[in-house]
């Protein structure tokens, strides 16, 4: 058994969200009564073989469970394919997949071009460390089904602006229900962005008091942006609740919930991309200082 | 063994004729049972719809059912109509005409709203009332299972059903479903008391809308349908109010001015704190000014907005009708092609019964002359014989399978019965 698990690699769940992302573009295009089940099934499989690569990677890394940034990229991808298959279950004639599962993969894809290299860790930091990759899971998850609900409601205003009849294979939700999803996602992704931020800045400071840094890396381009997202969140959540008893309250939340993807994804991007001493060993953090290898933002 | 109908449609009956010719269910059911009399041994189906009346016959036997023109007499007959006045309008078919008709029919492919779907269950219940009558047999039952079995496959594998026609259907299934995820907490107006109010009404209801009120200048009126649809009334006057109140309104009033003109809406928009409002405007003219469409969460659709729905649904279920008659023509030879095998089944049954007779004497005179072979060796003999005379008899059963398909094979019968010197 332990054999069998050690061989799923990342390729074989891609290649199961791929499969069934392919499904769910040909809704589009020609109606089969098969085609529901059969796309159920690779998702349900990629997420079987995904759960087990995830169980196998913590249980026999010799570090904290799932705390490099491969991890977290895996993780985030699981939380939305396992999001996938249940709106999939529960909203059989909406076409989830086509928007959650390419997410699903740039994440994987994401998760590829990251350090599989366990994030430092000691005893004391160690709990404000799985607080803060947690939190930031957990914004960026809502932030991620937020945005999709919000473009999602957009398509829909879209077609009933037009007064188009819906299109064959690409009913959306009602733009009740989107809008309550995404002022839903709005509020949690903006009290967990805050909650992982202060959660990060409380583990700089003991690592600092620990010697661990020589000081908090308040100008890293990482915790800059995050710092900017987490902000922009607030301010988000803000508006929908103060226009929400406004006409134009639900669509500015869309268009907003949509822009706090955008950015999410411009984070992600310049974070994989890009050169940080977020995360990164002390002692690796200064090597790369010294040799100009990090946006130095003194 | 043969299948035939006779019958008319909306197309080729006019309305005064259909009305004199359709039958109801008691009716129906004496007609069935004076069928029997008349044609005894023959197996018969009444399809009585308002769009058709059509009376499908079969007979195993080589005489057949009686022939359409027949069958048309007696419908006539049957209602009181004078058979002279029917002549040209009931037409009918015989054999693969005749069945293909039959799936056409019960796919709505024959029907006045092309894939309507009642007529799947008016087909199911007038095959019902025959069982009953007694006047089905194996024949016209294994025809109506595939009429069926075709219909579920044009239903599932096209989409010439599933595109609504209806504007009250589509205003409430295409948009108003749109914007609002439940209805049974939102809050419905209903302006005016037309009969296409009522009708959408029917649907939102059935969407699970409860708070329903109706106001009208003719205050019985709404009183009426109020009472009617489990509706609450309201006054006319307060029509600014209720628009505040309400999260839908349909609105089908014989009014020749807008009812809610621009500025109206204007005045009163901001006391409903942002809910979004669907409106259903299905007067002719419109009861609301265009320009509130523009209004930030308003979403107003007129008759003629929902027509383009309902005409592009027209277009794409026209689509699919190629599709759906491919499905329809399958399902007609396969039909065809088991019930020409059928009448092959006496002379391969003659053949086989030869074959083991034969068998049978020539095991007992090896039986005979071997008399030391024990009980096994004489059933491994035996079951040798049984495989040679199967093997023997699956080509011919092969080719007349394969010959079925294309028709009665009349040719390869006639050969089979001189080779073998079968009995007709």
């Amino acid at each position: 058994m332990a054999d069998f698990i050690s061989r799923i690699s990342v390729v074989c769940f891609a290649a199961s969200y791929g499969v069934a992302l392919i499904f769910e573009a040909s809704r589009l295009w020609f109606r089969s009564g098969v085609r529901g089940i059969t796309m159920i099934g690779f998702v349900t499989a990629g997420l079987f073989a995904h759960s087990l690569y995830l169980i196998w990677r913590s249980t026999t890394l010799p570090s904290i469970p799932l705390s490099s940034a491969f991890d977290w990229y895996l993780l985030a991808a699981w939380l939305l394919a396992a999001g996938s298959l249940w709106m999939t279950l529960s909203n059989p004639r909406t076409p989830v997949g086509l928007f959650v599962l390419p997410i699903v993969l740039a994440l994987i894809g994401a998760a590829e071009l990251s350090s599989r290299e366990p994030f430092p860790q000691s005893p004391a930091t160690q709990i404000w460390g799985v607080i803060h990759g947690s939190f930031n899971l957990v914004m960026s998850v809502a932030v991620v089904l937020g945005g999709l609900a919000g473009g999602m409601w957009l398509i829909q205003a879209g077609r009933l602006a037009r007064k188009q009849a819906p299109i064959q294979g690409f009913r959306m939700p009602s733009l009740e229900k989107l809008s309550i999803w995404s002022s839903r996602m709005t509020v949690i992704a903006a009290t967990s962005g805050s909650f992982g931020f202060l959660s990060g800045i409380i583990l700089n400071v003991v690592n600092q008091h620990r010697g661990l840094i020589g000081s908090v890396p308040w100008t890293d381009p990482v915790v800059l942006r995050m710092g900017a997202l987490v902000a922009w969140l607030i301010v988000v959540a803000a508006t929908s609740r103060t226009l929400r008893k406004h006409a134009i309250g639900r669509r500015v939340t869309a268009v907003l919930s949509l822009v706090s993807l955008s950015m999410l994804t411009l984070s992600i991007l310049w974070g994989v991309l890009g050169n940080t001493q977020h995360g990164l060993p002390p002692t690796q953090a200064s090597v790369f200082l010294s040799a100009g290898l990090v946006e130095d933002a003194s | 063994m043969s299948l035939t109908f006779a019958g008319g449609n909306h197309r080729t009956v006019p309305i005064e004729l259909r009305e004199k010719l359709a039958f109801s269910s008691e009716q129906a059911s004496q007609a069935l049972a004076r069928f029997q009399q008349q044609f005894p041994g023959s197996e018969a189906v009444l399809l009585s719809t308002c769009n058709r009346i059509e009376l499908y016959a079969a007979d195993g036997e080589r005489s057949g059912p009686p022939p359409p023109d027949e069958l048309a007499m007696f419908l006539a007959e049957c209602r009181g109509v004078d058979p002279t006045h029917v002549g040209t309008a009931l037409g009918g078919e015989q054999g693969t005409a005749a069945v293909q008709h039959l799936f056409c029919v019960a796919a709505g492919l024959d029907s006045m709203v092309l894939g309507e779907p009642q007529i799947v269950a008016q087909v199911k219940q007038a095959w019902q009332l025959a069982q009953q009558s007694g006047t089905t047999g194996p024949l016209i039952s294994e025809l109506f299972q595939a009429a069926l079995r075709a219909a579920k496959r044009v239903t599932n594998e096209t989409a010439v059903g599933r595109e609504r026609l209806s504007i009250p259907s589509i205003a409430v299934a295409d948009f108003a479903s749109g914007v609002f995820e439940r209805f049974d907490d939102k809050r419905v107006l209903l302006i005016g008391a037309g009969k296409m109010a009522a009708e959408t009404l029917r649907y939102l209801s059935d969407a699970g809308a409860r708070n329903i009120r109706i106001i009208n200048r003719s205050i019985e009126r709404a009183h009426d349908l109020a009472e009617r649809l489990g509706a609450q009334t309201g006054d006319y006057k307060n029509l600014s109010h209720e628009i505040v109140e309400a999260d839908l309104v349909v609105s089908t009033t014989g009014a020749t001015e807008p009812v809610v003109s621009h500025s109206l809406y204007q005045e009163i928009e901001g006391q409903r704190q942002g809910r979004p409002l669907v409106i259903l405007d299905l007067a002719v003219p419109r009861d609301f000014d265009s320009r509130i469409s523009g209004r930030p969460g308003v979403w107003l659709y007129s008759i003629d907005d929902l027509s383009q729905t309902c005409d592009s649904n027209r277009r794409r279920r026209q689509k699919e009708l190629p599709a759906a008659l491919t499905i329809v023509e399958e399902e007609t030879r396969r039909f065809m092609g088991e019930l020409h095998h059928r009448s092959t089944v006496p002379v391969i049954e003659q053949l086989r019964a030869g074959w083991e007779e034969t068998g049978e004497l020539e095991l007992d005179r090896l039986f005979r002359k071997l008399p030391k072979l024990d009980e096994n060796s004489q059933r491994e003999i035996r079951q040798a014989f049984e495989r040679y005379a199967a093997k023997m008899l699956h080509p011919p059963m092969v080719s007349l399978r394969s010959e079925s398909k294309a028709g009665p094979p009349h040719g390869l019968l006639e050969a089979l019965r001189r080779l073998f010197d079968l009995k007709e």
